[in-house]
């Protein structure tokens, strides 16, 4: 019975197939609330409202042609868009989203924050090696900016979420998200590092005002310029479960992620669903209405203003949580 | 930042596009659509076919009972030759979805 | 300083298929680390045989073949070309007339300065300004709609006058359109002013001393922006600009932001000029007889365009059509003012420094042959040019 409750979480909820319907649904929203701030209706005619059209999306670019150049190194064209989406789906599997099995999520051990927190650099790292496979121009060119703003977000994206981790006093997510929920000072005072959090992940996915890498007037599409078809495909699914990851992420650390106040009447499980949704697309409509505030800035500018500003602040929010500790406002 | 007061207009507004093939605009007065033939009001002078700068008319026979052939595909809707006709025998319509994967000619007949 | 072999230079070409370009032009730049070395531009992928076509058009027929040089600027170019062949004729439009025109060819001002302010928001990434100014645009779209019967070729302009009268109804509407275009503008004046992301992006960008501005003719609010106060309108007033008080809008930094400045300035005071004009227009006819054929003469016109100056030549044998026709676009003028000032910034400015000067290079492209080795320009005359297509076809076959 309780094998059969793993393979069920594994593979259909909270596995791979409702991680992918969420990433869907992420991109979905994103584009949605956009598009709604610029006057526009995105996605409109595939299903309800376009719900469908990302998954259209995906499978229409599945039956593209896919070219390989011939200048690429074919080892790490074929390896990138699989490894990412692959790592993104890996990563998720630490994160509690809706427990069903146990209280906590799928592969939860103690230290699984760390593993995350790699598996995020990783990523960032694949990217660069996607666009320098690609031996273009514009490829090159977007692959070192990859390479510049991973130098300009990583620190102050893992110094933000390890500051939850202190103030929790766990490495395991999960254990982290079920300590927030109860303490609400905690929460509270961990709030500047969800603001940091939210602005590296922005740059993670690089997303405007940070989508240097991919700026499509500057270097066409950047790293992914030569990609094409099913790996283009992979990509962009890829980037989807990334916003899915990022979102899960932050809810999980900082907002409590499933679990919250026990709604009355519902059983745990669907309050954890429920409690989950309403987190995960708050945080990507935040995420989504700060892509419509800003120009995009220059390389130099972003790895400036992330060692100027946000370290500088990230070190400070840790500082602030481990005072508390010290003073024993939090325990 | 400076864009956050106006996105919040935009949050509850209902969006600016027309979601074209379903709702359509009202065409304005002087529009310039597909030309259409009087064939009571034409004396056959070939005004027309001298000033349209497309050589998008041409006529058929000669004196007052010739007849307008007008090539759709070539027209750019200036409308000098409704202008230009001494008559008034030629009139700019409201029709305007004219793409077609043909190019059409337009015989205009007498009678 | 490394010797040119030494250094790490490597060139990556823009366009003449880009998404930074909307038409086709080539820039080569040769990049240093992430610094513009030089750059060489390429334009005319677009020829299209504009001023040979002229010939074989007569005076009517050519209004609407010269409205199609520029798919932005259809008014300036109508206004311009029936100008000259008005001078050509010696006829004397009547004042109505002129008055329209001008309200016509400020409205077409203020349309493609908002289009090109979405265009550079778009170049720096700010998409949701893009569209703001985009849907703002629509109401002087909607204006010029209501006033031509169409959206892009207005088709207003004919030989001897203009082709439609403004009546008042529509002159109400069009002042209300600027009450509100005014509203509109004070906000986006105000995100220029106040968003630290896209002021990091346009100060000190793209500079050009006004030096190098005069010397490399550029025109329009390229040249403006440098702080040089040169306006074909107010240096040379055609129409009725004489009769219209109006400030030439300069600003003196000269860079991407003073290009912004420059333009919105010009937008407002655009405005301004379409309510006076629209409060003193002179009632009576809007349009008199031109005689079919003109007289063997020979002028130059020019008018002030969105982009600068708008030049037109005119040669005239007895005939009803032109013996010749030139036309110089602004953007042309531009160009080399652009490549002086994309040198020593990096590859992310590229878009932001090009998009500035408003190319518009499908009206730009002109045939002329260069031999970069022997350093020899010349230009072939229709019969050369004819001998060639024959030479061709012989060679390679229908």
């Amino acid at each position: 019975m309780k094998e059969a409750l793993g393979v069920i979480e594994l593979v259909i909820f909270p596995g791979f197939l409702f991680l992918s319907w969420l990433a869907l649904y992420f991109e979905w929203v994103d584009r949605k609330f956009y598009a709604k701030l610029q006057y526009r209706y995105g996605p409109l005619h595939t299903g309800p409202k376009g719900f469908l059209q990302p998954f259209a999306d995906f499978v229409k670019l599945l039956a593209k042609e896919d070219i390989v150049p011939a200048a690429v190194d074919r080892f790490l064209f074929t390896l990138t868009p699989i490894m990412m989406l692959a790592l993104s789906f890996y990563a998720l599997f630490y994160i509690p989203i809706v427990p069903i099995v146990r209280d906590v999520a799928f592969g939860a051990f103690e230290g699984d924050l760390i593993l995350v927190i790699f598996v995020l650099t990783i990523i960032g790292f694949l990217k660069f090696l996607a666009g320098w496979g690609s031996t273009n121009r514009f490829s090159a060119v977007g692959a070192v900016r990859t390479a510049f703003q991973l130098l300009g977000y990583e620190i102050p994206l893992a110094v933000a979420l390890l500051t939850a981790a202190m103030g929790a006093g766990t490495l395991n997510i999960s254990l982290i998200a079920q300590k927030i929920s109860t303490d609400a000072i905690l929460a509270s005072a961990l709030l500047p590092a969800l603001a940091i959090s939210v602005i590296c992940f922005q740059a993670e996915l690089e997303r405007i005002p940070f989508d240097i890498p991919e700026a499509e007037q500057e270097i066409v599409a950047g790293w992914l310029t030569e990609f094409s078809g099913r790996r283009l495909a992979l990509f962009r699914f890829a980037t989807d479960v990334e916003l899915t990851l990022a979102a899960a992420l932050m809810a999980a650390l900082f907002l409590g992620g499933p679990y919250g106040p026990a709604i009355p009447v519902i059983p745990v499980q669907v309050s954890y669903f429920l409690w989950f949704m309403f987190k995960t697309t708050v945080l990507v409509l935040v995420l989504a209405n700060i892509r419509t505030l800003f120009a995009r800035l220059r390389i130099d500018q972003m790895v400036h203003f992330s060692w100027r500003y946000l370290i500088v602040a990230a070190v400070a929010e840790a500082v602030f949580i481990q005072a508390l500790l010290a003073m024993g406002v939090i325990a | 930042m400076a864009m956050e007061s106006e996105l919040a207009g935009a949050a509850v507004r209902k969006p600016v596009t027309l979601k074209y093939p379903f709702e359509r605009r009202d065409v304005p007065p002087r529009f310039r659509g597909r030309l259409a033939w009087d064939a009571e009001k034409c004396v056959g002078c070939g005004m027309c076919v001298q000033v349209c700068p497309a050589f998008a008319l041409e006529m058929v026979g000669k004196g007052p009972m010739a007849e307008l052939r007008y090539y759709l595909n070539r027209c750019v809707f200036c409308s000098q030759c409704v202008e230009s006709c001494p008559r008034d025998a030629l009139s700019m319509t409201e029709e305007y979805e004219l793409a077609d994967y043909k190019h059409k000619v337009y015989e205009f007949k007498r009678g | 300083m490394l010797e040119e072999s030494e250094r790490a230079i490597f060139e990556v070409p823009i366009g003449p298929q880009h998404p930074a370009l909307k038409e086709p032009i080539l820039l080569l730049f040769k990049i240093e680390g992430d610094t513009i070395v030089d750059v060489m531009a390429r334009p005319a992928y677009t020829h299209r045989g504009v001023e040979k076509a002229t010939e074989a058009r007569n005076y009517i027929q050519n209004i609407y073949l010269c409205e199609r040089v520029c798919g932005i600027c259809s008014c300036i170019h109508t206004l311009v070309y029936t100008q000259g062949v008005e001078k050509l004729a010696d006829v004397e439009p009547p004042p109505r007339a002129k008055y329209i025109r001008v309200i016509m060819s400020e409205l077409e001002r203020i349309h493609s300065h908002t289009l090109w302010l979405g265009v550079a928001a778009h170049e720096l990434g700010f998409d949701t300004l893009f569209y703001y100014v985009w849907r703002d645009r629509e109401l002087v779209m909607d204006l010029l709609e209501l006033i031509s019967g169409n959206r892009v070729n207005y088709a207003m302009s004919t030989v001897g006058g203009v082709r439609r009268d403004i009546s008042d109804a529509v002159a109400h509407q069009i002042k209300k359109g600027m009450e509100i275009l005014r509203k509109r503008l004070d906000v986006y004046t105000e995100v220029v002013e106040k968003e630290p992301t896209l002021r990091k992006r346009v100060i000190d960008v793209g500079k050009l001393s006004p030096h190098d501005a005069v010397a490399l003719c550029a025109v329009g609010p390229t040249l403006r922006m440098t702080g040089v106060k040169r306006d074909v309108r107010a240096d040379d007033p055609y129409q009725a600009y004489d009769e219209i008080p109006f400030n030439v809008a300069t600003y003196d930094t000269g860079d991407v932001l003073a290009q912004i400045i420059v333009r919105v300035v010009e937008t407002y005071e655009a405005a301004n000029i379409i309510d006076y004009a629209i409060d003193h227009m002179p009632s009576g006819p809007i349009k008199v007889k031109v005689p079919w054929n003109i007289a063997p003469n020979e002028i130059i016109t020019r008018g002030e365009a969105p982009r600068g100056e708008l030049f037109y030549y005119f040669k005239s044998n007895g005939t009803e059509k032109p013996e010749r026709v030139k036309i110089r676009t602004p953007t042309l003028g531009n160009i080399p003012a652009v490549c002086e000032m994309l040198k020593g910034y990096h590859i992310a400015e590229i878009p932001i420094v090009f998009a500035g000067i408003d190319p518009c290079l499908s009206c730009t492209a002109r045939f002329a042959f260069i031999d970069e080795r022997k350093g020899k320009s010349w230009v072939w005359s229709g019969d050369q040019l004819r001998t060639y297509r024959r030479k061709y076809y012989k060679r390679y076959g229908r």
